[in-house]
C-alpha cells in the first residue's frame, strides 16, 4: 500500500467517523417501544459474585415484568467476542442490549452508534451516548454499613480488607469501611492488601491469612470469590462480603454488600415501554435505594442494637442526611480532601486515589 | 521472628505448584517439544482435584486424578504434535484456550464453583506431604534424565531426531512418552494448587502460574534442580507479598512483583554471554521429525 492511499483511507475514515458521530448527536433516542432486553455476561452465571447477581436479577425481570431475556454467559472483554454476541441478539429481535463489564465500555459505544435504533445498558461501564447508558453502584454506602458491622464485631480494633486492584472504585470501598468501622469503634485501625487480581482464590487466601497472623479479627473484601470468607471461617473470626450475601458460602460471614440490580432494571425497563427513558451523558450512578448495592444484614454474631444502629445510618444515606464521604475529610498524608459542610463529588469520587487516615496499605 | 516464621512456612505452598509444573516442562522440552500448554495441564488437573475432592475422594486419591486428568489432555496435545506434527507453539495455546472452556464448563455444570473444602492436610512442620515429596521427584528425574536408558534416549530426541531415529529409537513414541508424563507432573501441580493450597475453585483458578512455569525453565535452563531453586524464589516472593503489605511496610507491591523476572532476564543474559554449557536449550526445541526429509 502506497503512502497516498494510507492517507486517503485514514481520512475516509475520519470523515466517517465524524458523520457518525454527527449522526449520533442529531438522533434523540427513540422509544423501542415493546422492550426486548437481552444480557450478556462477563462471567458464568454461577460465579457467586457480580455475573450471578446481574444473572438473579434477570430472574426477578423476567418475574416481574412477564418476559424471557435471553443471555450470554462468559463473554470476554474484547470486541471479537462481544459484537457477535450483541448482533445476534439484535438479529433476533432483541432491541435492549445489557452488558456487564468495564471492559465492554468500548465496543458498546460503537455498537449504539452503528445501531441507533437499539439500546444499550452497560453495568461498570464507563461511556454513554443517546442510546447507551452506563451503570454502576455508589459500592461505598453498602460497604460503610459493613464497616459500621466489622467495627462492632472486632475486639481488637484491627481490620482487615482484601482488595483486588487500587482503582478508585474499590479505594472508595476500602475508605468507606473504616469510616464505617470507625463509627462504631473511634479507635479502628485498617489494613489493606490488594490481590492484584480479581478473582484468584490462591492470592486471597494468602492475603487473607497474612492479615490473620497480624492479629485482625475481622476481614472486610472487594474481590470476586468467597475466599476470604472462607479464611476467616478456618481462623474463626468474622468476614463481611461483597457482590452478593456470601453467608451462603461461609458462617464467618455477618454482612455483605449486595448488588441489586432489579430494582434497576424494572424500572427503567418500564421507562423505555413507556417512551420516557432519557440519554445521562455521565451515566447512572446508583444508591442504596436506587438498584446500587444494599446490605444484606445481619448475621447472628451481629447484636439488635449494632443491626438497628446500622440500619439507623442506612436510613440516613438514603435520605441524603448523612451522606458517607461527608466533610472534612483529609487524607492520611495529610491533604484536605472534602471541606468542612461539603461532601465529595462525583467526580473526585472517580479520582479517590488517597486512603483516609487509620488505613495500612495500597502503597 | 513471627513474620520470618509465618513467611517460611508459606513458602512451599507457593514453590511447589511451580516446581511440579516446572519439571513436567522440563521431560516434554527435553525431548524436543515445545509445551506452553502448561496453563492449560494445570486446570485439567486444578478441576479432577475439586471435582473429585468434592464427591468425597480422600486429598491424594484427588491428587492421582488430577494426574491422570493432566495426562489425559497431554495425549491430546501428544496427537497434535507428535503425531499429526503441527506447530507446537499453536497446538500449546490451543490447548490452554481448549482447557479454559472445557473446565469451566464442567465446574459450571457440576455447581463446583466456590464450594470449600478441607483439602489437603500438613504432614510435618506445616507442610503436606506433596511438599516432602517435591525434592524427591527432583530427585528422581534428575536421575531418570541423566543417568538411565530411557534419559538418554528422551535427550536424543530433543537434541537430534534424525541421528536418534538413525539409530533405532522411536522418535514419535518417545515424545508422546516425554509429553505425558509432563503432563501428568503439571496435572499434578495443579491438582496441588486447587487441593492443597486454594481449596476451592473458581473459573480459570491457575491464573497465569503455567506461563510462570514455562519462564522458570528458561530459568532454570531445562535443569530440575535449578527449576526448583527457581521455583523457591518465586514462592518466596509470592509468600513474601501478601506478609510486606500486611505489616503496613511501605514498599509498593509493584517493585515486589517485578524481582522473579528481573531474575530471569538475568539468569537468560547471563547464560547467553557465557556461551552453551550442557544443560542449555534442547537443539530441536520446537522441531518436527519427519523421516528422510531434509533439515
Amino acid at each position: 500500500m502506497t503512502f497516498i492511499t494510507k492517507t486517503m483511507l485514514t481520512l475516509a475514515a475520519g470523515a466517517l467517523s465524524l458523520t457518525g458521530l454527527a449522526q449520533g448527536a442529531q438522533a434523540e433516542f427513540a422509544a423501542v417501544g415493546d422492550p426486548k432486553p437481552a444480557i450478556i455476561l462477563f462471567g458464568p452465571t454461577n460465579d457467586g459474585g457480580w455475573s450471578q447477581s446481574i444473572d438473579e436479577a434477570r430472574q426477578t425481570v423476567e418475574e416481574e415484568l412477564d418476559m424471557r431475556i435471553p443471555q450470554a454467559e462468559e463473554i470476554p472483554e474484547s470486541a471479537t467476542a462481544i459484537r457477535p454476541a450483541a448482533e445476534l441478539f439484535i438479529d433476533r429481535g432483541s432491541n435492549i442490549i445489557i452488558g456487564s463489564a468495564f471492559g465492554y465500555s468500548d465496543t458498546f459505544k460503537e455498537l449504539s452508534e452503528q445501531y441507533p435504533d437499539i439500546l444499550f445498558i452497560n453495568p461498570a461501564g464507563i461511556t454513554n451516548g443517546p442510546n447507551l447508558k452506563s451503570v454502576y453502584g455508589r459500592t461505598y454506602q453498602s460497604q460503610y454499613l459493613c464497616g459500621m458491622v466489622a467495627g462492632g464485631l472486632s475486639k481488637s480494633g484491627k481490620i482487615g480488607f482484601v482488595a483486588a486492584n487500587p482503582f478508585p472504585l474499590v479505594n472508595w470501598t476500602v475508605n468507606a469501611y473504616l469510616l464505617g468501622a470507625r463509627e462504631v469503634n473511634p479507635d479502628a485501625e485498617l489494613t489493606v492488601v490488594f490481590t492484584g487480581a480479581w478473582g484468584d482464590p490462591v492470592k486471597e487466601r494468602a492475603a487473607t491469612q497474612a492479615l490473620v497472623e497480624q492479629g485482625v479479627d475481622v476481614i472486610g473484601q472487594h474481590v470476586d470469590t468467597p475466599t476470604p470468607q472462607v479464611v476467616a471461617e478456618e481462623a474463626g473470626i468474622y468476614a463481611t462480603g461483597h457482590h452478593r450475601d456470601l453467608s451462603e458460602f461461609s458462617e464467618a460471614t455477618q454482612c455483605s454488600s449486595v448488588w441489586t440490580w432489579d430494582k434497576f432494571l424494572v424500572p427503567e425497563i418500564e421507562k423505555i415501554a413507556a417512551g420516557e427513558w432519557e440519554e445521562a451523558p455521565y451515566g447512572a450512578f446508583l444508591g442504596i435505594d436506587e438498584g446500587g448495592t444494599d446490605v444484606a444484614c445481619c448475621g447472628d454474631a451481629v447484636s439488635d442494637e449494632l443491626k438497628a444502629k446500622v440500619m439507623e445510618a442506612r436510613d440516613k444515606i438514603i435520605s441524603g442526611e448523612a451522606p458517607v464521604f461527608a466533610g472534612p475529610i483529609t487524607d492520611r498524608d495529610g491533604t484536605e480532601r472534602v471541606p468542612e459542610g461539603e461532601v465529595l463529588s462525583d467526580a473526585d469520587l472517580w479520582a479517590m486515589d488517597w486512603f483516609v487516615p487509620g488505613v495500612t496499605g495500597g502503597e | 521472628m513471627d513474620f520470618l516464621a509465618n513467611w517460611l512456612i508459606n513458602i512451599p505452598g507457593f514453590a511447589v505448584p511451580f516446581a511440579l509444573a516446572a519439571l513436567g516442562l522440563i521431560f516434554s522440552e527435553r525431548a524436543g517439544v515445545l509445551n506452553l500448554g502448561a496453563e492449560g495441564f494445570m486446570l485439567g488437573g486444578a478441576l479432577a482435584g475439586v471435582g473429585l475432592t468434592l464427591n468425597g475422594a480422600p486429598p491424594l486419591v484427588a491428587l492421582g486424578g488430577a494426574m491422570v486428568a493432566g495426562a489425559a489432555l497431554g495425549l491430546v496435545f501428544a496427537v497434535l504434535v507428535a503425531g499429526l506434527r503441527i506447530n507446537h507453539v499453536i497446538s500449546g495455546l490451543a490447548l490452554v484456550f481448549l482447557a479454559q472452556a472445557l473446565t469451566s464448563y464442567i465446574a459450571n455444570e457440576n455447581d463446583w464453583a466456590n464450594q470449600s473444602f478441607a483439602g489437603l492436610q500438613d504432614l510435618v512442620l506445616g507442610q503436606d506431604i506433596v511438599v516432602w515429596a517435591t525434592p524427591l521427584l527432583c530427585l528422581g528425574t534428575v536421575w531418570l534424565l541423566g543417568r538411565t536408558r530411557f534419559g538418554l534416549t528422551l535427550r536424543a530426541v530433543g537434541e537430534n531426531p534424525g541421528a536418534a531415529d538413525a539409530a533405532g529409537i522411536d522418535v514419535t513414541a518417545m515424545r508422546f512418552a516425554a509429553i505425558a508424563i509432563g503432563a501428568a507432573l503439571m496435572g499434578l501441580a495443579g491438582g496441588y494448587l486447587t487441593v492443597a493450597v486454594s481449596k476451592i475453585w473458581v473459573d480459570n483458578v491457575v491464573g497465569g502460574r503455567g506461563w510462570i512455569a514455562i519462564a522458570l525453565v528458561i530459568f532454570a535452563r531445562w535443569h530440575p534442580w535449578r527449576a526448583l531453586a527457581g521455583a523457591l524464589l518465586f514462592g518466596c516472593i509470592e509468600a513474601l507479598i501478601p506478609r510486606v503489605n500486611a505489616a503496613g511496610w511501605a514498599v509498593p507491591q509493584y517493585y515486589l512483583q517485578m524481582t522473579p523476572y528481573l531474575a530471569t532476564l538475568a539468569v537468560m543474559i547471563w547464560s547467553a554471554a557465557r556461551g552453551g554449557d550442557r544443560w542449555a536449550q534442547p537443539a530441536a526445541l520446537g522441531q518436527h521429525h519427519i523421516r528422510e526429509e531434509r533439515d
